[in-house]
Formats: structure tokens, sequence, C-alpha cells
């Protein structure tokens, strides 16, 4: 008997020397809805409870609690630096709840410490960045206060762009592309200049808003665009203000706009005229007469507009107008 | 009369401006940008606004008159992947990326100020958000638009060119 009992005894004493983790085997099984995760805290709780804390930390109150409502958050947080749940003093939440749930709270929470955190850039501390940057900069000049007037005094608008990125490289090759930009009534060109050079440029002219825009990056860094894209400009107006020989050979179908003088719509008009002229016996009436008539000139006029302007109700009743008062026909 | 007396002991201040030791002026006359447009690109709409505030912020600290701050809309990029490393065509993943941005346009800066104002700015970009920036400088005409070359040069015997 007193065997059993002992063995019993001894049974359960080594039950209790031994792994606590018999016993929460014993609890598991007993337990079985339990999962596995819950085993192991309950585990090391229990493994503590019979042990001295040695390797227990002292818990020591997070500077939260020591701050006042008035401090200066600048020194807090002077850099970008990760956020630190014991130094903000904020009761932040952030995350997925679980069902039936909050969202984490702050402590020990990954996604406030991936997210990128704006806490050293408060209003007051960027007053203050400000503050010290502002004997760096300089005024822009009062007197040009309208896009027009910096149209006016500085006509040469020259766009580059910068980029900014994370990466193995800070370098960006599209970093190099300079686009010049210029309007044509401000570059001393007579008519025949500004037509040449309108022609030489081709699609990079734009007529409704008179800008000539020209893009370079065939050179490897910007200030070599830049200096290719004057040299462009330069050439392109020397160019322009050369007569070459072959120019003279200018024909009809080169002409930018409608020139009634030598044209076909004239040599009509005055055969016809002159032919009315014929059958009615009057004295010979000559061309220079004909062509300072008024008759002609509004018809010059009409001929003009509808070829330049195009077709519009007020052109082509003009030109109505002017066809009937001139073989005198009457509606 | 204790208007116009003035106390003792009291400093005043007279024509004694601070002179920052940094600030070194030079004689070289400042480039001039008519407009500057910074468009900031990142994955997070959220993290793109408050960088919109800290940059709206610090320009009108810096004294910058600002244009127009406006949201283009996102782009998302999708792309469709096979689930399986081997067979299973019919089982696919689909992964999306989105870029927002946010784009803020500066008037009239000097080159100092810009170069002051992007420093800041782009110093405290945050990770992953990727910036362009686009410089609009105006100036004047060069020396030698103003004329042909031809007219400006002395009269020189002119040869003659066999054409």
């Amino acid at each position: 008997m007193v065997m059993a009992v002992a063995a019993g005894r001894w049974a359960a004493l080594s039950q209790a020397a031994a792994a606590p983790r018999l016993r929460a085997a014993a609890l598991s099984s007993a337990v079985p809805a339990v999962s596995g995760r819950e085993g192991q805290p309950r585990e090391a709780s229990t493994r503590r409870r019979g042990r001295t804390p040695q390797f227990v930390r002292s818990q020591a109150p997070p500077r939260t609690e020591r701050m006042a409502v008035d401090q200066d958050w600048t020194s807090v947080y002077p850099t970008a630096a990760a956020f630190k749940p014991a130094s903000v003093p904020l009761p932040i939440r952030m995350g997925y709840p679980v069902k039936r749930g909050v969202p984490p709270s702050k402590e020990g929470n990954l996604e406030l410490i991936k997210i990128p955190n704006f806490l050293h850039l408060t209003p007051p501390a960027i007053k203050k960045h400000c503050a010290a940057l502002k004997d760096f900069c300089t005024e822009w000049p009062s007197a040009l206060d309208s896009d027009e007037k910096c149209e006016q005094h500085f006509p040469i608008e020259t766009e580059t762009t910068d980029y900014v990125s994370a990466g193995t490289s800070i370098r960006n090759p599209k970093a190099r592309v300079v686009t010049l930009r210029v309007k044509l009534s401000k570059l001393n060109l007579d008519e025949h200049a500004k037509k040449k050079l309108i022609k030489l440029v081709g699609e990079r002219y734009c007529k409704d808003t008179d800008i000539l825009t020209i893009t370079t990056d065939r050179c490897p860094l910007r200030r070599q665009n830049y200096d290719y894209g004057i040299h462009l400009l330069t050439v392109l107006y020397h160019e322009s203000w050369k007569t070459e020989m072959w120019e003279s050979e200018k024909s009809e179908e080169d002409m930018e706009e409608y020139i009634w003088e030598n044209s076909r719509s004239q040599k009509n008009a005055l055969d016809t005229l002159l032919r009315i002229k014929a059958s009615e016996n009057v004295s010979n009436v000559t061309e220079e007469e004909l062509l300072a008539s008024d008759l002609v000139n509004d018809y010059r006029n009409s001929v003009i507009a509808l070829k330049n302007e195009g077709e519009t109700e007020n052109n082509m009743s003009r030109y109505k107008e002017s066809v009937k008062k001139l073989l005198n026909v009457k509606a | 009369d204790v208007i116009g007396v003035r106390l003792a002991g009291s400093c005043v201040d007279t024509q004694k401006p601070k002179t920052n030791p940094f600030v070194s002026i030079s004689d070289e006359p400042e480039t001039l940008y008519k407009r500057v447009s910074l468009l900031v690109k990142g994955h997070d709409k959220a993290v793109l606004d408050s960088y919109e505030y800290f940059a709206v912020l610090a320009a009108q600290e810096l004294g910058i008159s600002i244009e127009k701050v406006h949201n283009p809309p996102k782009k998302i990029e999708r792309l469709t992947l096979l689930k399986s490393v081997h067979i299973y065509k019919k089982h696919r993943v689909q992964y999306e990326m989105r870029t927002h941005y946010m784009c803020l346009e500066l008037k009239y800066l000097t080159s100092s100020t810009a170069a002051v104002y992007l420093e800041y700015v782009q110093r405290n970009l945050p990770e992953g958000v990727a910036m362009e920036v686009k410089k609009t400088k105006i100036e004047k005409i060069p020396e030698h638009i103003k004329q042909p070359v031809w007219d400006t040069l002395p009269q020189v015997e002119e040869t003659e060119v066999k054409s």
C-alpha cells in the first residue's frame, strides 16, 4: 500500500518536476479545441512562474507619459525617423481588424512603421525651416508681374526637366531634353525672312500662337543640347535673311497666301471687262484704269478674302455682290 | 513731457541688419523661371496628400506664388500572370500597380529661390515617391540674333564668289 502511495506521489512529483509540457499536453488533450498557438505563451508563463525573473526586462514606462502637452515636438522628431510607438503620444490604431474586433493598436504595429510618416514635418517645424531658409531666397523683380511683360522683355523660353526617384542610379536619360520656344514677332525678321523661316522650320511652327518650338535631345548633356538649340536658332535666322538665286523661281504653288496680282483671276476679270467694253464700243480703256477702278478693287478684295480666310457667309456674300456689280447684272 | 523722453539704458537697434554668415551674394545675374511645375508620383494617395500640404505650406512661407495645385487622374497598370509554375493555364492571378499623381505649379521664381525650395522639398521627399520638375526659364534674345551678322561686320572688300 505504502509502495503504491509512494509510487503515486513519485509519479506526481516527477510529473510536476518534469516539463510542464506534460501538463500542457494534458491540458491540450483535455481541451481539444485549443490550438497549438495558444499553448506556447501559456507554456512560457508557466515556465517563468517557478523561476527567478533573470531574463525579464523591467518595463520602463514609455516616454509618452512624461510628455507635456505644450512640448517642443520638433525636438522629439527633428529628422525623418521611423514611427516609435513609445515616442508618439497618439492613440493610433492601424490595420485590418479581426472579426468583431478593432484595428490593432500602435505597439508593435508593422503597418505604422512601414508607411512614411510626416511627424518631422509638422507646421511649426516647416515654419522654422522656412524662416532659416528665407535668407537664401531672392525676390522676383516687381516690374515683371504679368506674363505679357515677361514675354515683352524676355521672349525666349527654355524648358528643362529634372527627375528625382529612388533607385540604383540618380541619372535619368530623359533629363537631357531641352525645348526652346520663341515668338517670331519678337525676332528681327522682314516679310521674306519670316516666310522663308516658316518654310525651313515646317512642323515646329504653330500659326495660331506664332510660336516656334525647337526640341533638342541629340547631345548627351543638357548644356550641350541648350547650346545646340541656340545654334539652330542662329543658323535659321541667318539663313532666312539670305536670298538664294533659285528663290526667284518661286511659283504660285509655293506661295503661302493668295496674291491677286498676276493671277488667273486678274487676267480673267480684265479680259472680261475689256470684251464688255469692246462690245459696247467704248473708246479704248487701258488696263491700268480698269485696275484702279472701284469695281475691280472690290472684286479683288473679295477674291483674296475667299482664298485666304476660307468660305464663310460674309465672304461669299461679298463675292456675290462684287461679281454682280462687275458684270452689271441686276438681281 | 514724458512722450519725448527716451528711457535711459534702453538699447535701440538702429541700422544694423543681421547678416547671415552663410549667405554669399555673387555678381552674376539671376536666371528667371517663369514657371516651375512639380509632378509627384506615388503609390499611396494619403502620403501624397500629406506631401502636398507640406509643399504648399513651404511655398507660402518662402513667399512663392502658387499658380495651381491639382491631382491628375491615377493610372492603374494591370498584369495577368499564370498562377502555377507549370501548366494550369486556366488559373491565373492578376496584379495591379496604382500610380497617383499630384501636380504643383509655381509662378515667377528666381534661380536662388528655386534652388532653395527644390532642395528643401526634394530632401524631404518620402520613400517610394518620385518627382519630375519642369522649369521654364525666360531670357532675352542673344546678341548675335538681334541682327544678321553681315550687317554688323565692318565693310570688307568682297571677292568674286564663283556660283
